[in-house]
């Protein structure tokens, strides 16, 4: 309000660049202006000039063609800044990427900084043409991304005027509930002090103090009973804020948008789809390429074994033994000394002298 | 020869069988002096000298830091290679034995034959070997700084639950089943041989009692496997046994990160039995053929026998795995070794799909303290996803919102 005092002070001799009235003759007057070219003009020449229909600048040398529903109040007093925010604002709109979906600080800073580029740029008009298209393409690229980050920021801002007003409302609440305690346990201290004042009236002498004390007695007791009552309530309610929020913090837990490819580094969008847990980690289990295992195979050397009740009870099992020498039989069939000699030259360059020596080696077996 | 024919991931065994020995040495004369073509057959001084050059050259290419730590039959370095300060390995130098004068010990020679043939993200890597001065044998193996899984066990201030077990489990499981299916046994499996590497891998290691299995008619010693990890069919003394062996190992390893104490722990051998008797049930022929006919086995008094466990006895004292959980490990767990499940139905179980996820690496509980700067420094150059990651993530601001 104040500021408002100011301005319009200040601004007793202001002329409206239009049709030269001034604030002296109309105290009422206000200036609008339009976002197109920033000339501000009063609300009657706005009125006058653009009522039936959109018209040009009436402003020198002005050619833009204003409409009627864009004029608005003027924020700031500098025209510069008042333009510089409106930039701003519709650059920030587009432009909306959230910290969390970058790769790292780094590119978050260099989005940032391109971001303030743009803006930079439209402020003080260069290349203007070039960083509107730019947006333009950004924006019709990336539609799903800038919407939800919208909807995310509209969520953030709701849910933290919803917790202030929770807040408030909370402190309200508990003022109310300390007052109204307070006055319950005054009206009680004073019913119980009456009834113990009726009593003793009525009574006779000798049991007076009796009276008395167990008057004390029935206060304490309902003192503390109200105590606990309100502990139950109290806890009752933290319970339920704590509910509450845990809400409000998987609400804000909603996953960041796709990708798009104009502005820096972008995370790539990986929601890491947990692999389930691989327990031979790749490895792959019994993998026999040139046979096929037999469950038994006749052997007369073997036959003692197969009727050999230690040796089962040992654990022993014949099966071992087949596979084991299955294995050992085929060991080595697919292997090829001389590739895998001369790819681990090509890749520790080795001296030619170790090559033909381990080249022998191999030849000789 | 400046260059040594072998890339750094190959074990090159500069201590081989005579065998390769002569190929090698044939081969290097061809290349050195191929000019002057030499007789064929090398004379035993030239091959000599050859191998050792080998050996230097292997040598050469680590550098011994600090010491790590030491064994009864082992010393373990912290060296790191030449040319890259920032790969770490662990340099293990054998200690000379006095009974084996005449050779290496048993273990060298057990764990040098299997580590150089497997190769899995679960099985710690066996990068080089060479001896130094003495014969002393030395293994450059992959250095893994987070300690052992015994460790977290212990530590009360570590806590972990169910997911974490998966995790755990699942690469335990992975590595002997790898083992299994190249017909290795490791025979030692206990926390304390579960190593951690820097980025949270579970790896088997010391294969100093390992052996290939399944050979008919081949009696295998019973006296292997620390005690409360050993199964019983050993304790009985069997000497025809299977990966079955492991899988109990395992198993007792499953029952020990749930419960944070060894579940069957006796003092002796026979405790040992009669603790596995009172855990799980008494074995018998009933449920288990011909366990009578092993060469240890003792009777028990039938007025003692326990009944076989059921499933009730496994979900009431685990209740941290869950039903399919404790099915698993019930199954683990089989008296009798050919009802007892194989690594590889274990990894075929539906528990592994069941809720929670296994953890993932990064994010598995870790030992906090003296062991983290080892972590560290065990970093490769340019390792990004690394323990660091932890530390740089402090002045992420982009995450401090």
């Amino acid at each position: 309000m104040a500021s408002k005092d100011d301005l319009d002070h200040r601004d007793e001799d202001e002329v409206c660049p239009v049709c030269k009235s001034s604030r002296y003759l109309n105290p009422n007057m206000r200036f609008l202006i339009n976002p197109e070219c920033y000339h501000k003009m009063c609300e009657s020449c706005v009125d006058r000039i653009f009522s039936s229909g959109p018209s040009n600048c009436p402003v020198a040398g002005c050619r833009k063609t204003l409409r009627k529903n864009k004029f608005r109040a003027q924020t700031f007093e500098d025209i510069g800044v008042e333009r510089e925010v409106d930039i701003r604002r519709r650059v920030m709109h587009i432009l909306n990427r959230r910290e969390e979906e970058f790769d790292s600080k780094r590119a978050y800073d260099d989005f940032l900084e391109q971001r303030e580029e743009m803006i930079a740029n439209l402020v003080s008009r260069i290349d203007v043409a070039k960083t509107e298209a730019q947006l333009q393409k950004y924006a019709s690229e990336n539609m799903q991304s800038i919407r939800t980050n919208q909807a995310l920021e509209e969520q953030e801002a709701s849910s933290f005027q919803a917790r202030m007003t929770q807040e408030q409302e909370e402190a309200r609440l508990r003022r109310q509930l300390a007052r109204e305690q307070l006055e319950n346990e005054r009206r009680e201290i004073q019913a119980s002090r009456e009834d113990m004042l009726n009593r003793l009236a009525a009574g006779s002498s000798a049991d007076a103090a009796a009276i008395a004390r167990e008057g004390h007695k029935v206060l304490l007791k309902k003192s503390s009973a109200r105590r606990s009552e309100e502990d139950r309530i109290r806890q009752k309610q933290a319970a339920l804020r704590s509910e509450m929020k845990r809400g409000a913090g998987a609400g804000e837990l909603a996953g960041p948008s796709d990708s798009g490819l104009i502005k820096g580094l972008r995370k790539i969008k990986t929601p890491e789809p947990e692999k389930p847990y691989d327990p031979f980690m790749g490895y792959v289990p019994e993998k026999r390429d040139y046979y096929t295992l037999q469950s038994s195979y006749p052997s007369t050397y073997l036959d003692r074994i197969r009727n050999d009740t230690r040796m089962a009870a040992g654990g022993y099992d014949l099966k071992e033994y087949y596979s084991r020498t299955m294995l050992e039989a085929f060991a080595g069939l697919g292997c090829f000394i001389g590739e895998e000699v001369s790819r681990r030259d090509a890749g520790a360059e080795v001296k030619p002298a170790a090559t033909a020596g381990a080249a022998m080696a191999a030849g000789g077996e | 020869m400046a260059a040594s024919p072998f890339t750094s991931r190959s074990p090159s065994m500069t201590v081989a069988s005579p065998n390769t020995l002569r190929l090698r040495a044939s081969a290097a004369q061809n290349g050195v002096v191929g000019a002057t073509q030499a007789s064929s057959t090398p004379t035993l001084n030239a091959g000599q000298e050859l191998t050792e050059q080998l050996n230097a050259d292997v040598r050469q290419r680590y550098v011994k830091d600090k010491k790590l730590g030491e064994g009864t039959y082992a010393v373990v370095y912290l060296g790191h290679l030449r040319e890259d300060p920032s790969s770490f390995v662990a340099i293990k130098k054998i200690k000379v034995n006095a009974e084996y004068k005449d050779g290496l010990t048993m273990d060298a020679i057990r764990e040098v034959k299997y580590l150089q043939e497997l190769s899995h993200p679960n099985v710690i890597a066996l990068h080089d070997v060479f001896s130094s001065k003495d014969q002393n044998l030395n293994l450059v193996l992959e250095f893994l700084p987070r300690g052992d899984l015994e460790m977290l066990i212990k530590d009360g201030d570590i806590q972990y639950g169910a997911a974490d077990i998966k995790a755990w489990m699942g690469m335990l499981i992975r590595g002997v089943w790898f083992c299994h299916e190249n017909f290795v046994l490791h025979r030692d499996i206990k926390p304390n041989n579960l190593l951690i590497a820097s980025d949270g891998e579970v790896k088997l290691a010391d294969f100093g009692l390992a052996r290939s299995f399944a050979d008919p008619y081949l009696n295998m010693t019973h006296q292997v496997i620390t005690r409360w990890y050993r199964p019983p069919e050993l304790l009985y003394g069997a000497r025809q046994y299977s990966g079955a062996v492991d899988v109990w190992s395992m198993g007792m390893v499953f029952a020990e990160l749930l419960l944070r104490v060894p579940f069957v722990a006796g003092n002796t051998d026979l405790d040992q039995i009669s603790k596995i008797s009172d855990a799980f049930g008494t074995p018998a022929e009933e449920n288990w053929p011909g366990v009578t006919q092993l060469p240890n086995y003792i009777p028990t008094d039938p007025a003692h026998a326990v009944p076989l466990q059921g499933r009730d006895f496994f979900l009431r004292q685990f209740p941290t795995a869950g039903p399919v959980g404790a099915d698993l490990l019930m199954s683990m767990c089989a008296l009798d070794p050919r009802k007892r499940t194989t690594a590889y139905q274990a990894l075929c179980h539906n528990w592994w799909t069941m809720d929670p996820q296994p953890t993932r690496n990064e994010d598995l509980p870790r030992k906090m303290g003296t062991k983290k700067m080892g972590d560290d420094l065990s970093r490769r150059g340019g390792d990004d996803d690394g323990p660091f990651k932890n530390a740089a993530r402090q002045l992420d601001f982009g995450a401090m919102k």
